[in-house]
This record gives structure tokens, sequence and C-alpha cells, in this order.
């Protein structure tokens, strides 16, 4: 870290602006803490949008980065359970989900009768509302001054702008899904519930009981059952969701099927995306 | 139940067909790993077909499974000649860790397969289609019909190698590798690799148990496994489990089933009081010195015969220990109700004000915290039962089982 932070501003660096190296785990963070540091910093994701971010296996080229790094910023909680195998850094770690509000923190160790979703301290998608870009970045701006003070300024400034070009964004996005307020959707996998909050659309169930782990005939029968009397139109599935399993409560519970990105490598983008993919699928599913 | 069950099932029966036939290949082979590695090498052809830029549900990705069994079974044929120098289940253990690990590096460069590739070798029996089963029906009646008309010499290199001459068996070898490869990558693509697995050795493996004769152990493999099916998916709905596991299990306890009946008729009545006293004595050994330990047998019990466990607490504590089982049934009863309601109001069946329904959300989040109270209070009465059991059932459990051992190796020694 003072390593870093001497190159950072030391005279000699001022010729060539030396750029501090930050590592994220995954391409969301990636595009957040660009949005904040801009030219200053050179930042590296270890996941990439198509990994399962619970799994990564770190390679060795990744761990000499990891090293070199002055910052890591991680999505914290229970996400990324490799990383406590990662062995000592110098870098300042930023868990991006310091000063964020928590969905689901009650699932706890004790409820054993009820299935609980495997993340302990809640609910750990939590990127995916626009509106909690505004805590993470500023995890990223209070580490980033720390880091480089003489740039508080344009860190500052850059954070404003990409913020309000979000919330523009996030407007147009509101907008377009009004119509759709209060409608009910399942879901396969339980990531979706921030997002849902954000944008007024109601999750009734999750199809897996425990992520991974298929369903047992009692919970699909269930679930047919459910979806057949009821007014929900619309199955969210991740990439990764089993296509079979969609493909079945699909047809038998006649819902839609819409595949809604979890993480990509640009936030604004990744999230326009998904309001088109929904888009489509709401409109058709009338 | 039939609605769901009913395509897994006719599955079943299809992949019973075919694989009890290469089971009973495969065991009189010895190569029973032979399944496993072509399956792995199949999901390492899917893994460069998804670096090559298919889908993993695409034609061309099957037929790079396919290209790839095919490579390793061709192999396993040209080793056979050589297995004085080199095992074939050395080859076939080599070929199996190599491509697992080959797999990790490909995914590596296209990490988007992977959890497709994962759940391709759990296997989805519960979502199979109708046309999927109907698609490997007819694939393997066509594979059956030519290993009938060819069955002479197939069954000649499985069975009797030495009486075939070496270039002759290299051939059948090929053909016979060459469609236990399509078979495999076609199943595994529906039933996953363990739940495949199990139909081609333990319906095969049962059968050679209980009857001679190639065609007797195919009939006999047949019936076996339509019914351990059957039974796998109904247990599958009856206890709530996930259907591939269940099935697998339903075929692990049949082996096992057969593994005790078999070790019961070599048991005599000396051989079966040895067993139990060193039982009894182990037992009460554990009981006196680790009283607070998991025992699972006295849990066992207990749970069988409550006085077992209310004959050692006094009647204070006897009324502590009613007094929590009503008040966690109680809780039972309330909290499947009120569950029963926030799923209505989820569902939309029952109109509700969202600040109601998330404050049932959240009392109901809470109140299972709160019954977590009443099963520590079970937990203390059932150590303090246990501080009283460690002697008055420890010490008689040790007595009995050494009185036992001493009586029956005092008269002779442990020989017959």
């Amino acid at each position: 870290m003072l390593a870093a932070l001497v190159a950072a501003v030391s005279p000699s660096a001022q010729a060539q602006p030396q750029r501090l190296l930050i590592i994220t785990t995954s391409p969301d963070l990636k595009s957040l803490v660009e949005a904040v540091g801009g030219d200053d910093v050179e930042v590296e994701s270890i996941g990439q949008p198509e990994q399962d971010p619970h799994s990564i296996e770190i390679k060795p080229g990744q761990l000499v980065r990891v090293k070199q790094a002055a910052m890591l910023v991680k999505v914290g909680l229970d996400h990324e359970p490799w990383l406590a195998r990662l062995p000592a850094v110098s870098a300042t770690i930023v868990d991006a989900s310091k000063a964020v509000p928590l969905l689901q923190t009650e699932t706890p160790r004790l409820r054993t009768e009820r299935k609980a979703h495997t993340h302990a301290y809640g609910n750990t998608h939590y990127w995916l509302d626009p509106k909690n870009a505004w805590p993470i970045t500023a995890s990223i701006l209070a580490a980033l001054t720390d880091l480089s003070p003489a740039h508080r300024a344009t860190f500052e400034a850059r954070r404003e702008a990409f913020l309000s070009h979000l919330e523009a964004r996030l407007t147009a996005w509101q907008t377009m899904l009004a119509p759709y307020r209060g409608a009910r959707i399942v879901v396969i996998h339980d990531s979706w519930s921030y997002f849902a909050d954000r944008f007024g659309l109601k999750i009734v169930a999750a199809a897996e009981p425990n992520p991974g782990v298929p369903p047992s005939p009692g919970e699909l029968a269930a679930l047919l059952g459910r979806l057949r009397d009821s007014d929900v139109r619309l199955l969210v599935a991740d990439p990764h969701s089993d296509p079979s399993l969609v493909r079945q409560i699909a047809e038998k519970g006649g819902v839609k099927p819409v595949t809604l990105l979890p993480s990509g490598r640009d936030y604004v983008a990744l999230f326009d995306e998904n309001v088109r993919r929904l888009l489509q699928a709401l409109k058709s599913g009338q | 139940m039939t609605e769901l069950l009913l395509w897994p099932f006719v599955a079943g029966l299809v992949l019973t067909g075919i694989h009890v036939y290469f089971g009973l290949h495969v065991l009189a082979r010895k190569v029973v790993f032979v399944d496993l590695s072509l399956a792995q090498l199949a999901a390492l052809g899917l893994a460069v077909a998804i670096l090559a830029g298919h889908p993993v549900q695409s034609e061309a990705a099957y037929w790079y499974a396919f290209a790839f069994a095919i490579a390793g079974a061709v192999l396993v044929a040209l080793v056979r000649p050589y297995e004085g120098a080199l095992q074939q289940e050395a080859v076939i253990g080599i070929v199996y860790a190599v491509s697992a690990a080959l797999g990790v590096l490909v995914l590596d460069r296209a990490p988007q397969g992977a959890d497709h590739i994962k759940q391709l070798l759990v296997g989805t029996i519960l979502t199979v289609t109708p046309q999927e089963v109907a698609q490997l029906a007819a694939l393997y009646a066509a594979i059956g019909a030519l290993h009938l008309l060819l069955r002479r010499p197939i069954i000649l290199a499985s069975f009797h190698p030495q009486d075939m001459p070496h270039r002759l068996l290299l051939l059948w070898d090929a053909l016979f590798y060459a469609s236990f490869a399509l078979v495999v990558t076609s199943s595994v693509r529906v039933a996953g690799v363990l739940l495949v697995f199990c139909y081609l050795i333990v319906p095969a493996a049962l059968a050679g148990l209980l009857a001679s004769g190639f065609v007797a152990r195919l009939l006999l493999g047949w019936v076996l496994g339509a019914a351990l099916t059957a039974a796998g998916l109904i247990a599958s709905w009856v206890f709530d489990l996930p259907t591939g596991p269940a099935v697998v299990t339903a075929f692990g306890a049949a082996m096992a089933l057969a593994a005790l009946l078999f070790a019961a008729r070599r048991l005599t009545w000396r051989r079966s009081a040895l067993l139990a006293s060193s039982a009894a004595a182990v037992a009460g050994v554990l009981l006196l010195v680790f009283p607070q330990m998991d025992q699972p047998w006295l849990d066992a019990l207990e749970t069988a015969v409550p006085p077992l466990h209310t004959a050692f607490l006094n009647a204070s504590e006897r009324a502590t220990r009613d007094e929590t089982l009503q008040s966690i049934a109680r809780a039972r009863e309330e909290l499947t109700r009120l569950r029963a309601l926030e799923q209505d109001v989820r569902w939309n069946k029952v109109e509700m004000d969202a600040e109601k329904a998330e404050r049932l959300r959240q009392y109901l989040a809470g109140k299972s915290e709160l019954s977590a109270g009443d099963a520590l209070v079970l937990r203390h009465l059932h150590s303090k039962a246990r501080e009283r059991q460690r002697f008055l059932l420890g010490l008689p459990l040790v007595a009995i089982g050494v009185c036992g051992l001493w009586a029956l190796l005092r008269r002779r020694p442990l020989s017959g």
C-alpha cells in the first residue's frame, strides 16, 4: 500500500502518472471503480460475468496482481468464499456491502425448519439495485481518497457525474417498467430480490429451494400447481440455470421464461440489457 | 405424482434396457470404471465444443462429446492385448483423471459453460421430456438390434477372449466400446453420470449374485432395474428429495441389502453372539467415557421408546419436558398456518396491505427463532438424562458385553 501511495504521489511519477492498480472480485465492481477512478486507476476483475462468483479458482497471474494491487474491492458478506484462502495481501480491502441496506438479513443459522438460502448474512446480490451504486461508490471514493488524497476533487467530480447519469437512466428504466408495476414473478434462483424491489416486481417463489440443488418432485408439483391458478406470467432465470428445469416450469406452469444477467462488464449497460429483456418478455407475456 | 414422474420412469426403463446389457459385459471384462471415464471424456468434448462457440444444448456439442468418447473407446480397446504389461483399468483411470483436469483447463477459457457441464454430470432426470425419451429409445433399440445380430462374436469377446484371434478381438472390442461410448454420451445427457453408472453396474451385479447364465441375468437385471427405478422415484416423491440422487440411493440400498443377506447366511449363533457382545461393550464404554458425545443408537432407541429417556428424569423435569413439547407442537401448528397465509398473500390469493404483509413476513422469520429456545430446553433435559444414563445404562452394557465375550471365548478359540 505504501509503495503504491509513494508511487502515486511522488514527483517522479507525476511526469508519467502511475495509475493505482485496483483488483475487484466482480466485473460490476470493476465498472463502478472505473466510474470513480477514471484514468487515475487501472482496474482488473478476478471474476468474469459468465463465471459462478461463488467458486472461482484463482490463477497464479491473478495472485501476483492481487499482491501488487493498492486496493482490493469485494462484494463481501459470504459471496466470495474463495477469497478467504488467499494469502495475506497488503492492499486496502474495501467491502462494497459496508454501507448497503441489505435484504433478507434474517435468513439465519437457527432457522432449521425453513430451507434457508445458503447466504448467512443476507442476500448478497445487492448491486442489482442501481440505487445501491450510491453507497458502493461512496465506499470506493473513501478508499481511493485515502490512497491518493491529491485526486480527491477529481474522484468526487467523476462520481457525481456518473451518479447523475445513472439517476437519469434509472428514471428512464422505471418509466419503461411503470406499466408493469406490481407484476408477480417467479425466479429460479433467489438472486433478484434487490432488482425486483427497485422496479416494483413481486417475487412470489424461487424454484430452486437451495441454489444448485434441483427441486424435488413434490416441490416442483406444488410450484406448478400454484402457478396454474395464479396471475404470474413471468419466470426469471439466470444464465447458469438448468435449461430443462426452466423449460419444464415454463411449459407446464404457463409462464414466459426470461434470462436476466446478474453480472456485466458495464454497470449501466447491464441494466439497459436487463430492462430490455424484461420489457420484451412482459409485453409478449400479456 | 404421475404427471411429473411418468416420463422419468419411462426414461429409467429405457436406461435399464440397454445399461443392464452393457453392465453384464463390463463386469465380465472387469472394466467397471470405463463408463465414468468415457462420460468424463464426453464432458471434455462438450467443454471443447463450448470453446469452439457451440451452445451446450446444440447438436454440434453432442457430436463433439461423442467424438471424444469414441476416441477414448478406441484407446481402451487398443490397450487390451497388452493386458500383461499395462492394465486396462490403469488406462481407464488415467483417462478419467486427465480428461477431468483438461475439462477444467478448457472451461477456464470458456467459463460460460461450467455450470451447464456441472448440471450434466448431476443430471436432470426429473425434467426429462417425452421427445428425449423417444430419441433414446429409438437409438438404444437400434444398438440393441445390432448387438443381437452380432451376439456370438461380441459375447465371445467379452466372456472368452482367449478363444479369439488377436486381430479379430481388436475389431470386436472396438465395435463394443464404440457402441458403448454412444450409449454413455446419450444417457449422461439425460440422467447424469452417477445415475448412469448405477444403471450400468448395480442391476447387473445383483443379477450376477442371484442368477447364472447371460439371458437369466439379463432378464433379472431388467426386473431389478425397473423395480429400483420405481422405488427411487416414489421415495423422491414421498420424502421430498431431489430425484436423481434418490434413485441412485435406492440402487445403493438394494446393493447393501443384498450384501447384508449374504453376510447373514454365513452367520452362526456363536458369531452373532460375539458381534452383539462386542457391540454392547463398545457402546457401553463410549457411554461411560463420553456421555455427552452423539450416541445415535441411543437417540434412535429413545425416539422409538420414549420411557427410556423419561425414566431418567425426575417428576418436575418430566413436566417441563411435556410442556415444552406441547409448546413446540403449538408453535409448529401456528407457523404452518401463518406460513400458508403468507404464501397465499404472496401468490395474491388473499388480499393484505403491504405493511401488514411485511409484518407477517418478519414475524415468521422471528418466530422460528423463538421455538429454537424450546429446542434448547429439550437439549438441556436430554444432556441431564445422559449424565444419569452414563452409569445406569453404561455400566450394565459394559458388563453384559465383557461377560458375553468372556463366556464365548473361554470355551474355545474363535475358529468356527
